[in-house]
């Protein structure tokens, strides 16, 4: 008789689960960008959307975090016409997000190897931490532009962090609560 | 090319898997060879472990896969399990079950080469295949086309050739049949039997074996909750299989009652809230010359249906002609470029889709596509919530929909997780779903995809059981349950209604049905030679004990003596 | 929805370019942009980047929408720097070199001729490295990112998420658009409803958790298919063939030399510094 156990612990494999989940995540994020209009009289528009970003880093890694991030709001600019590399740094902040969710078993084992419900607000701590850490990217623009640090800080950071952990405090752990008993079922 | 080995291609030997997450197994002790040229059959119901079967065959079990094996696979003389993914490819090809998924190119071409790009062939032979392969599978006008502007049928000769294209030895494929329409079936079929003529082995999993005997299959193994309940020539197997279980031509359904198979209630053929006569009532659904466009691509061209408050309507016709698009409109979800939809006599124009929600219950294709609760009861009272229903009703409501869809009985199913149901539970709880908003009439669009013939017909028996439902309209693929369950068969073609009538009337002129990609099946061949006097189309077990009864000479004895041939495992 | 990349350069100079061309330009622009704070040089940029975006073949219709996002955008952030966070010094230019035109009122900022320079300066490069950026929506073929990123030094598997992503975007925003209708039977408009954020973000749940479920769950069988297909397990053959012409060729040592000369000229401090209009410090008195 032969057990075959896979070896799933490592954050860093890439296999083809890791690129499909990684495109999906992509390729959602991007639609879902679009398709939330954005609320007029706000430079930085709402999207709940943004959610799925520390959502798919939290739940399958690092790597498809980073992905998701970055080349769904690469795409997202593609899609509507703004060019994929324009706000490339914005881009890898998003990616930044998804990446740093990703590392929680590093950081909050105690939540990510709990219960069910441990598990979803695990993600969302995750989510909040990584939205903080990860769009202090932005402030590339300061070199970028020449701006000063607080322009960027009161017109960009803040406005985008605040609407961004309101989203992931609300969308992650309802979505970790959904995956998770299908995730039970499928799997190899 | 390697030079073929001597000898069978696969040899699976008393193989038992186990799914790391799973209690039980999923196979036990399965055996099966194949040799080049040859075309084996794997039957059986929903779960019984077809696609395990296959994964272990082209090794996605061990190497994807974990779990507890036992037994030996082996390729070529070699164990799977030595082998890595990559050696295996250049002999097995697998055409996974559902093909919108399998396919990962945006464009055909880019699809083709994946396999080959992968392996590391040069671009020159990859731009060689792609000829090659485009001309063996008929697909050479998709060439240059992107993918997602495929049909379901398309989808399904592009993720074949596809496999094609590292030029497998050995085919292995997952109910290819299971989306396409007949003709495109056909097509299909036929292009399996050609590459078996030409020495390849092909391994098809398919419990619509109806359609699958005009491959000659040289084998069949029918699994059973994991095990081989059968082993060995078709003919062996159609004369002890199960006429439930799998689609069986007519022909064997007559032996197979002849020989005394389990009596199942007659299919009632009539919704149970309906009374009254079809007659000239005002239309609870009528389309006056509707034409609708989706980006800016026009889709019906003028569409003329009336479907009467008190009937049951099946819709057939082929993949992409605009079916579920007319049902859209009616719902309001798309907006009419011409003509008007009316609904009781009064058009929909100046109405939104929540006025329509407590006529029409909708239910989609796949079901899983609008859960998002935690639980079964708030899935359920997601709608009423919405529109502002009394909830003090609630209770009851939940209560009802429950039984009325058969989702009651099973245990805690008020507190399941929706998303995580199995598909045919799903079904039902879209169903259910539907009725919780009270509706009068029901669309079903394609009720019976994804599920086994026995399922599929579980799930129109219950249907058109629901107490208080006054209407039903259904589109399908499949045939014989469109036939069998309607009152009046709308046949569409190129956005258009070109039939309307009974389903001996519709199935009268064979050239038109033809036309519309549809299959002649041997039921529809059967009723019209036996058919009854009151002119209604019968299903298989009604007919074939009518046919019984006129024609005692057909009673055999019991098929299990012509079993023979192969290996019965224990009494049927 | 529509939700296709729109490939609207299609035939056009740039879009015959190799896409590997208008990811280097970009690369490279960018930090000659980076480089230059002298106006009369940014405008100079400005006009090399319109031209280049002209042989996109873009229209104007198409495009407009983004243009005044840029123009919002960036002119807010222009002004808040301006009237909110600038003390009136330019780094970089001597001290004590500030002259003063106004001080905003209420906040008491003080508005200096070189303060305002600035922020016409930074508008303009914003403009600028947009103008840059924007063909790249228009004039790289979808299927060309993949390959495109690989020969840019990309590893294959990621190259071929980018492929796999546009192979995702039309399904998945089908499904999506089926999950919206499917919730529309059942009384939930998604798109009508309050603008407020928090309720926003909760009614996007009935659509956002289907169809990010089924997404997952429904990649089992895509997984498989690319296992079976010895995804990743060994050196890729790309069918797309890639080779720069003498075009590309061109236009990239073009832009690399621009990168170069204005290198130098940033370190012999010609470019790099902050051009003050020479009407402002009249209008100051100085
Ligand atoms: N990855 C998995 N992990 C655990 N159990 C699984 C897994 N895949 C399948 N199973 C279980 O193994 C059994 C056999 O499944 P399998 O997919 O082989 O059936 P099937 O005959 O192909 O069914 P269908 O006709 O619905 O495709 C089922 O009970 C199923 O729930
Ligand atoms: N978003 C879209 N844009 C353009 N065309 C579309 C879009 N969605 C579907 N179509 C096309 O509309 C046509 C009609 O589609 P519809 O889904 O109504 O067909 P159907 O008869 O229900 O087919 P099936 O049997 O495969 O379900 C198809 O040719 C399809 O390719
Ligand atoms: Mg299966
Ligand atoms: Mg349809």
């Amino acid at each position: 008789m032969t057990t075959a156990t896979l070896n799933r612990d490592n954050l860093w494999e890439v296999t083809s689960r890791t690129i499909v989940y990684s495109a999906i995540g992509a390729a959602l994020y991007g639609i879902l960008l679009v398709a939330q209009i954005p609320i007029p009289g706000s430079t930085v528009s709402v999207r709940p959307a943004f959610a799925l970003v520390p959502f798919f880093g939290y739940a399958f890694g690092p790597i498809v975090g980073f992905f998701t991030g970055t080349v769904g709001n690469a795409i997202g600019d593609q899609i509507s016409g703004w060019g994929a590399l324009t706000s490339w740094n914005w881009s890898l902040a998003n990616g930044f997000v998804g990446l740093i969710a990703g590392l929680a078993p590093l950081y909050l084992s105690r939540w990510t190897n709990g219960s069910l419900r441990d598990r979803a607000i695990g993600g969302a701590v995750a989510g909040a931490i990584a939205v903080v850490i990860g769009f202090l990217f932005v402030f590339t623009d300061a070199i970028l532009q020449g701006m000063d640090v607080a322009t960027i800080f009161t017109t960009l950071y803040l406005p985008v962090i605040i609407g961004d952990l309101i989203g992931t405090i609300i969308l992650v752990p309802i979505l970790v609560y959904a995956w998770e008993p299908v995730k039970a079922q499928l799997g190899r | 090319m390697t030079e073929p080995a001597p000898g069978p291609i696969v040899e699976v030997e008393g193989l038992t898997f186990r799914y790391r997450r799973a209690t039980e197994p999923a196979i036990r002790d399965v055996s099966l060879t194949v040799s080049p040229g040859e075309i084996v059959l794997v039957a059986g119901p929903s779960g019984c472990g077809k696609s395990t079967l296959i994964r272990a065959i082209n090794g996605l079990i061990p190497h994807a896969y974990s779990g507890e094996l036992t037994g030996t696979v082996k390729v070529d003389g070699q164990s799977t399990s030595e082998l890595k993914l990559r050696d295996l490819a250049r002999t097995i090809g697998t055409v996974l079950q559902d093909p919108a998924k399998q396919i990962v190119g945006a464009m055909v071409e880019s699809e083709l080469a994946f396999g080959p790009e992968n392996m590391g062939v040069p671009r020159e032979e990859i731009r060689h295949r792609i000829r090659e392969v485009a001309e063996q599978a008929g697909i050479q006008k998709l060439l240059g086309r992107e993918t997602s502007a495929l049909s379901g049928g398309e989808r399904q000769l592009l993720a074949v050739a596809g496999i094609l294209m590292l030029r497998p030895r050995l085919l292995v494929v997952d109910e290819p049949l299971a989306n396409l329409d007949p003709a495109t079936a056909e097509r299909l079929l036929a292009l399996l039997r050609t590459l078996a003529d030409e020495g390849s082995a092909i391994v098809i999993v398919e419990h619509r074996v109806e359609e699958c005997l005009d491959l000659r299959p040289d084998r069949v193994l029918y699994l059973e909750a994991g095990s081989t309940r059968y082993m060995g020539h078709v003919e062996g197997f159609l004369a002890v299989a199960d006429p439930e279980s799998v689609k069986l031509p007519f022909d064997v359904v007559v032996d197979r009652v002849a020989a005394g198979s389990p009596d199942e209630e007659p299919v009632p053929t009539t919704l149970a809230g309906q009374q009254g006569t079809t007659g000239d009532a005002t239309p609870r659904l009528e389309f006056r010359g509707v034409t609708a466009a989706l980006s800016e691509h026009e889709i019906l061209h003028g569409v003329d249906a009336r479907f009467g408050p008190r009937e049951t309507v099946a819709v057939l016709g082929p993949n992409g002609s605009g079916k579920t698009t007319m049902f859209r409109t009616a719902m309001r979800l798309l907006n009419v470029t011409g003509g008007a939809v009316l609904v009781d006599g009064a058009s929909i124009a100046d109405k939104r889709t929540t006025d329509l929600v407590e006529t029409f219950g909708y239910v989609f294709q796949s079901p899983s596509q609008m859960l998002f609760n935690r639980t079964v009861v708030d899935e359920l009272l997601f709608g009423p919530r919405m529109l502002g229903h009394d909830e003090a009703t609630f209770d009851d409501l939940v209560d009802d929909v429950l039984r009325r869809t058969s989702l009651a009985d099973l245990e805690g199913i008020r507190e399941r997780p929706p998303l995580a149901m199995s598909f045919g539970q799903q079904k039902r709880l879209a169903l259910a779903i539907a009725l919780a908003l009270r509706p009068t009439t029901l669309i079903l669009d394609e009720p019976s995809a994804g599920q086994d013939h026995r399922t599929a017909q579980a799930f129109m028996r219950e249907v058109t059981a629901i107490p208080g439902l006054e209407s039903l309209y259904f589109v399908t693929h499949d045939v014989d349950l469109a036939l069998t369950h309607a009152d009046r068969i709308l046949l569409f073609r190129d956005g258009r209604v070109i039939a309307d009538g009974t389903p001996m009337e519709v199935i009268a002129d064979t050239a038109r049905w033809r036309a519309c990609d549809l299959r002649v099946t041997s039921l529809m061949e059967a009723n019209a030679r036996y058919g009854s006097a009151e002119g209604k189309f019968l299903d298989a077990d009604t007919l074939a004990r009518r046919v019984i009864a006129q024609d005692p000479t057909r009673r055999r004895g019991s098929g299990r003596e012509a079993a023979a041939g192969g290996l019965l495992t224990e009494p049927w | 929805m529509n939700i296709a990349p729109r490939y609207l350069g299609r035939g056009s100079w740039l879009a015959r370019r190799d896409p590997r061309v208008l990811i280097l330009v970009v690369a490279l622009f960018i930090f000659t942009v980076l480089q230059v704070w002298d106006e009369r040089v940014v405008l100079l940029l400005l006009a090399i980047a319109v031209v280049y975006y002209r042989s996109a073949g873009i229209e104007w219709r198409t495009i407009r929408r983004n243009w005044a996002f840029v123009f919002v955008f960036i002119g807010l952030l222009v002004t808040v720097n301006l009237f909110v966070f600038s003390d009136g010094f330019v780094e970089g230019l001597p001290p004590g070199d500030g002259h003063l035109l106004f001080t905003v009122p209420l906040l008491g900022t003080p508005v200096t001729a070189e303060s305002l320079s600035l922020a016409v300066t930074q508008f303009t490069r914003y403009l600028t490295m947009a103008t840059i950026g924007f063909p790249v929506a228009f004039a790289i073929a979808p299927s060309d990112f993949g390959v495109a990123f690989r020969r840019l030094g990309v590893p294959e598997k990621f190259a071929f998420g980018l492929d796999l992503t546009f192979r995702f975007l039309p399904s998945l925003a089908a499904d999506f658009q089926t999950t919206v209708d499917a919730q529309r039977i059942r009384g939930f408009d998604w798109s009508a409803g309050s603008a407020g954020f928090l309720s926003r973000v909760r009614r996007s749940t009935p659509v956002v958790v289907p169809t990010v479920v089924n997404a997952i769950a429904g990649a089992e069988d895509t997984i498989d298919a690319m296992d079976l297909r010895a995804f990743g397990t060994g050196r890729r053959s790309w069918l797309r063939e890639l080779r720069y012409d003498m075009q590309d060729r061109l236009v990239l040592l073009g832009f690399t030399a621009l990168l170069v000369v204005v290198t130098i000229l940033g370190f012999l401090g010609i470019t790099s510094n902050l051009y003050v209009f020479p009407f402002l410090l009249t209008l100051a008195g100085a």
